[in-house]
């Protein structure tokens, strides 16, 4: 099997949402109950992904191009999920072995149940996707996010949302055949006085499989130019041959550093053995100098501090 | 719609309005994206910048409820930029670059002379034939003058010998009037001079005056629309209920006809008047004649004037010329069909049995607005409520609740307890006060039961029964079989009155001892009587489905119920297989090149993708767009691609190329003119029952002289000085209708929690709102409390010189369900509606807003 891809044609999606809704039937992800739904204030509902939405379309108001003198704005519609980074940097970090990249398709699959709720994947994702949901065990967030349908994919079908799509805004296959086809749609677009419009999820630094063809370009469609693993991602990667020689695991080192962190509000650390700190996950400052992994796993440190006690509810 | 689906992606422009099309109707975006990124040009007309605006090249905002302005505005345009400049060119020449002549001349009444009396007074805004007591028009001055008559050849050798056939009742054949023409187009009784004069007012300036437009962006849409005039290319216009519901609807339906015409754009591929229906009730409702005056099949009931027999019906129905020389045929086996054995030529195959309409002027009417005025007034005291839930759904719907406590007993089958099968808990009505027994009878989803289903193009399905119904759903069928079958063993039992259209009633749809949709599509086929039995057994079902409806008969020896739908199941070999039926066609192979995909399902009538065919090709059958190609005249036949709209040979011979394309009329050219309307044989612009302005430049008649339901107590209409503001309703995407199947459905309200009001950021400065605030909507008819969506995707317009606003609001939530509940927005809008259709006149009314 080759690379796949979905593209998200954003000049021909018309913001139906039926995306959105089968995603959640097929995912069997369940809705607010009656009376629970919050209204946003806008057409785009829910406002953003939660842990049992995996995907939304946004609507942002934008200027319309000069060659459209007759519209008020730019209705840009956008389609908020998972981007399937090619790289990914939630798989990178997750300490449990529950987000993984199928290596045939370069899709970011996630097995729930190998989830510890430590939530580095919500840090380390650039375009801040991953939500969780409460498993029903007190306090334990499990992480949701797209899966790309792998289970389709691999019974020959394209994930539901593609399937769904009636103005064909979304499609389904090869990688390469995507971009051939975004790249296409973007000179029409030019041709056709957008002349922000775009390609995204084909940076040379950062491809994702998800490619976007972007009517209004990156920002009027909630997208990023120039997506980059945060550098603390990065720290964890140089750390891992150092701490895969001293213990064998390479997650031990994260683990390690979460048990420190549970005395500081579970403040999430990493350590950089090139300068010998220890920093915050989330905003880079240093906070301790020296290493302070140990011997305990990853699991029993993440879970010691949990309400449910050491161990955690263990899927195993 | 004329066209259907497929057929969008073929056209050169694209014309939604009244229609928020990719919205509403999503599955019409793919077609419409294919067309445009092949380089159609797309228009979006409509007061907000809908979803569909934003995937269109132009917006251009108009006022909810002038749609006629802006077509007038466009005949003009036309006329003044497109006929007036090449027309003495063309006489000359026959240069058609810039207008499609041969088709205005040829194809269209452009050149038939009118009644020397036809007029119409702009100072009075009424037509010749207006009677003032009465307040209705005598179309008699709308008619062709004649240049002569030819009468039907009923002779054994003739055209019409059926008529002479045994068991054919007897009738009065109509006679042939040859309308008199001037090709030249220059007699002032023209068709096209009429025309003219009558739209030379609606200029730029006044229809920009009426619709709030700005004149720039009103030429640039006039400009690109009429660019599709040219022979071979082709423009798309799509509506919705925005073209509909008016006070003027039917004429706003006209309008768009006529536009269509004027370009050639009729029976092209990539052309058409489509009409986008959502659900399959309502092209199914229309297809069956779910009116009060309507047969199914677009034929007329039976009523106590034109129509108080079946010799009656024949002489006011039957066409002197046409397909609808064949009426005879439809009625009488649709009659056998009803009676069965009991009808025979001596009893008139039992038209008497059916109830008659009261039609002089003045009777009872039983049409859906006055239905609950009757309900007030004590005349109607049971209510049979099926598939339908006016107490969310009708104009002015706290009218209508509050009618409903007057009934003795009311029937609701429906899927789930509505609004209107829990009227009396509403949070205005008072249970204590309220007597009615309600019983509720909860029907089958759609996937709960097998049966026949048909898209706005037409296209006629069968779907198998997915699941078993829910606890105690029955399918429809299913309940009016015991229903019936219980009234008829009373009526043997115990008598009662009106006996006969009760007893003699066929009703005799079963397989194996049990009701079934299957004999229905015979029923809805049509068969010959002598070899079918409906009543079956499924090892041996006898039949003798008829090919078509061509092998009808108006001798009592063919039944059919639905004569358009006959050859959709025509399968005598395999008469109880959905499968083996044309309609259940799964040909994905597209022969034609263009997407009809005449072997995909069956399309009504005769399997014919795009109706009125023939006039996709000139005058020598020559297609006007070679690469698009429905037909084409050899030389010797026609080789066609679609199912002839026309007559392409008769008795086995061809029939060479000839101006009849509109065989489905008498005259079988379109009308520009027509006297078929009660309102009047041109579209004319008239005001919304409640106006926010006090002038109407086009005429003095302001609103439409023949509106209808205007004179009810109920309407309480509203003035612009207390309710200055314009009011819209429309659909969101996320739900359908009044809600009843997407109100529960918990991912759906998820994904829009909330009706709303859109209004434009002036108006929500003036009045202090911002978005988000709950804001009371209210007029004379009730007041609901929604929140308001502020937004630049609503303008201020300028009416008449005066600055007016136009809010918009969503309509789905009601207080019955769990999921989605919320005020009734119909509780503002007015029982008024359409002389013609009696179509309500939801998209145009007055209100005021304020901060709740």
């Amino acid at each position: 099997m080759a690379e796949k891809a979905i593209l998200f044609d954003s000049s021909k999606c018309t913001a139906c949402k039926g995306c959105q809704v089968a995603c959640k039937c097929w995912n069997d992800l369940p809705s607010p109950a009656a009376g629970e739904a919050k209204w946003s204030g806008t057409h785009q509902n829910p406002i953003d992904l939660n842990g049992n939405t995996r995907l939304i379309i946004t609507f942002n108001e934008t200027e319309a191009p000069a060659a459209y003198s007759t519209k008020p704005i730019g209705w840009a519609f956008g389609r908020r999920s998972c981007q399937h980074c090619d790289d990914a940097p939630c798989a990178t970090v997750c300490p449990g072995g529950a987000i993984t990249k199928d290596e045939e398709t370069g899709f970011v699959t996630v097995d729930d149940a190998k989830c510890i709720g430590c939530q580095y994947c919500k840090s380390a994702c650039p375009f801040d996707v991953p939500r969780y949901y409460n498993d029903g065990t007190l306090g334990k967030s499990i992480i949701n996010k797209c899966t790309g349908c792998i289970d389709r994919i691999e019974a020959g079908m394209a994930p539901a949302c593609v399937s769904t799509c009636q103005p064909d805004a979304l499609k389904f296959g090869d990688r390469d055949e995507m971009l051939k086809i975004a790249y296409e749609k973007v000179e029409w677009l030019h041709d056709h006085g957008y002349p922000d419009a775009c390609v995204a999820g084909d940076d040379e630094n950062y491809k994702t499989h998800v490619i976007h063809v972007l009517k209004y370009g990156y920002e009027a469609h909630g997208q990023l130019e120039n997506p980059s693993v945060p550098a603390t991602v990065a720290m964890t990667q140089v750390m891992k041959p150092i701490t895969a020689a001293a213990s064998g695991l390479t997650v031990v080192g994260l683990g390690a550093m979460f048990a420190l962190a549970a005395g500081y509000s579970r403040r999430r650390l990493v350590y950089n053995p090139d300068t010998q700190d220890t920093l915050d996950y989330d905003t880079s400052e240093v906070v301790q100098h020296g290493d302070p992994q140990d011997s305990e796993s990853v699991v029993e440190h993440i879970t010691e501090n949990l309400p449910f006690g050491k161990g955690g509810a263990k899927h195993e | 719609m004329t066209s259907h689906w497929c057929d969008f992606q073929n056209t050169d422009v694209i014309l939604n309005c009244g229609s928020n099309s990719v919205e509403n109707h999503p599955v019409s975006a793919l077609w419409l994206e294919k067309a445009h990124e092949q380089g159609a040009k797309w228009i979006v007309v409509d007061p907000r910048y809908t979803r569909t605006a934003e995937q269109a090249d132009i917006w251009c905002p108009i006022r909810s409820g002038t749609d006629i302005a802006f077509y007038g505005g466009m005949y003009n345009y036309i006329i003044e930029h497109l006929i007036e400049p090449n027309l003495a060119k063309y006489q000359e020449t026959g240069d058609m670059s810039e207008y499609n002549f041969e088709y205005l001349l040829n194809y269209t009444n452009a050149s038939y002379l009118l009644d020397p009396e036809y007029e119409f007074d702009p100072a009075t805004g009424l037509f010749s034939g207006w009677d003032k007591e009465t307040k209705t028009y005598s179309n008699h001055s709308w008619h062709y003058q004649t240049e002569s008559e030819e009468n039907w050849d009923t002779t054994p050798t003739g055209d019409y010998a059926w008529v002479s056939g045994e068991g054919v009742p007897e009738f009065t054949t109509p006679t042939l009037q040859h309308p008199k023409r001037d090709m030249t187009l220059q007699d002032p009784m023209c068709v096209y001079q009429q025309f003219k004069k009558h739209y030379s007012r609606y200029t730029i300036d006044t229809v920009c005056s009426i619709c709030g437009m700005d004149p720039e962006t009103l030429e640039l849409v006039y400009s690109t629309y009429a660019s599709t005039a040219k022979p071979g290319k082709a423009g798309t216009v799509l509506y919705a209920l925005g073209q509909t519901q008016h006070t003027y609807g039917a004429q706003n339906t006209r309008a768009m006809c006529i536009m269509q015409l004027l370009l050639g754009n009729i029976g092209v591929p990539g052309g058409g008047v489509n009409a986008l229906r959502g659900e399959p009730n309502v092209q199914g409702a229309t297809d069956m004649g779910m009116m009060v005056n309507e047969h199914p099949a677009y034929l007329k009931w039976s009523n106590t004037t034109d129509r108080s027999s079946l010799r009656k019906w024949l002489e006011s129905q039957t066409y002197s010329d046409g397909y609808y020389t064949n009426k005879p045929k439809f009625i009488v086996s649709s009659l056998k069909e009803w009676f069965g054995d009991a009808a025979t030529k001596e009893n008139d195959y039992g038209y008497d049995w059916w109830p008659k309409v009261p039609s002089k002027t003045g009777d009872i009417d039983y049409t859906h607005i006055s239905t609950f005025e009757l309900m007030q007034q004590g005349v109607i005291k049971g209510y049979f409520n099926w598939g339908m839930n006016p107490c969310h759904s009708a104009p002015n719907a706290g009218n209508v609740r509050r009618s409903m406590a007057n009934l003795d007993w009311l029937v609701v089958a429906d899927q789930v307890i509505t609004e209107s099968a829990s009227f009396w808990k509403a949070p205005d009505m008072n249970p204590e006060e309220i007597d009615t027994t309600v019983y509720y009878l909860p029907c089958a989803l759609i996937y709960e039961k097998p049966g026949i289903i048909l898209n706005s193009g037409r296209w006629i399905q069968y779907r198998q029964q997915a699941v078993e119904p829910w606890d105690q759903a029955k399918p429809d069928y299913e309940m009016c079989d015991l229903i019936w079958t219980a009234i008829v063993d009373l009526y043997k039992k115990e008598g009662g009155a009106n006996p006969d259209p009760i007893l003699n009633t066929k009703w005799d749809y079963y397989v194996d001892g049990k009701i079934d949709p299957r004999p229905v599509a015979w029923a809805l086929n049509g068969y010959r009587v002598a070899g079918t039995e409906c009543n079956t057994n499924s090892a041996n079902p006898k039949t003798d489905l008829l090919k078509g409806y061509s092998e009808l008969g108006a001798d009592g020896s063919t039944a059919c119920a639905m004569w358009i739908y006959s050859g959709m199941w025509n399968n005598n070999d395999a008469p109880l297989d959905a499968a083996e039926q044309p309609l259940c066609r799964r040909d994905t192979n597209d022969a034609s090149g263009i997407g009809l995909n005449s072997n995909w399902a069956f399309s009504w009538p005769s399997n014919r993708r795009i109706l009125y065919n023939r006039n996709s090709c000139d005058m020598q059958g020559k297609p006007w767009n070679a690469d698009k190609k429905l037909m084409e005249w050899n030389g010797e036949k026609w080789d066609l691609v679609d199912q002839a709209d026309f007559v392409a040979a008769k008795n086995g011979k061809p029939v060479p190329p000839n101006n009849k394309t509109f065989f489905m009329l008498w005259e079988q050219n379109a009308r520009l003119e027509s006297y078929g309307m009660v309102d009047g044989p041109l579209p004319e612009h008239f005001e919304p029952f409640e106006s926010p302005t006090d002038t109407n430049p086009l005429n003095g008649a302001f609103q439409n002289p023949c509106a209808f339901g205007t004179n009810y107590e109920s309407t309480k209409q509203g003035s612009a000085v207390d309710y200055p503001i314009i009011g819209t309703t429309y659909s969101v995407t996320e739900h359908w209708q009044t809600g009843g199947q997407t109100r529960l459905c918990p991912a759906l309200v998820e994904a829009m929690p909330a009706q709303f009001v859109e209004m434009s950021e002036e108006l929500a400065a003036e009045k202090g709102i911002e978005n988000g605030d709950e804001v009371r909507v209210f007029n004379n008819r009730g007041s609901v409390v929604v929140p308001a969506v502020v937004t630049k995707r609503l303008h201020p317009m300028t009416i008449n010189g005066e600055v007016k606003h136009q809010v918009g609001l969503t309509h789905h939530f009601g207080w019955a369900d769990l999921f989605g509940t919320g005020d009734v927005v119909n509780d503002l809008t007015p029982n008024v509606g359409d002389p013609n259709s009696f179509t309500p006149e939801y998209k145009a009314f007055l209100v005021n807003i304020e901060k709740a």
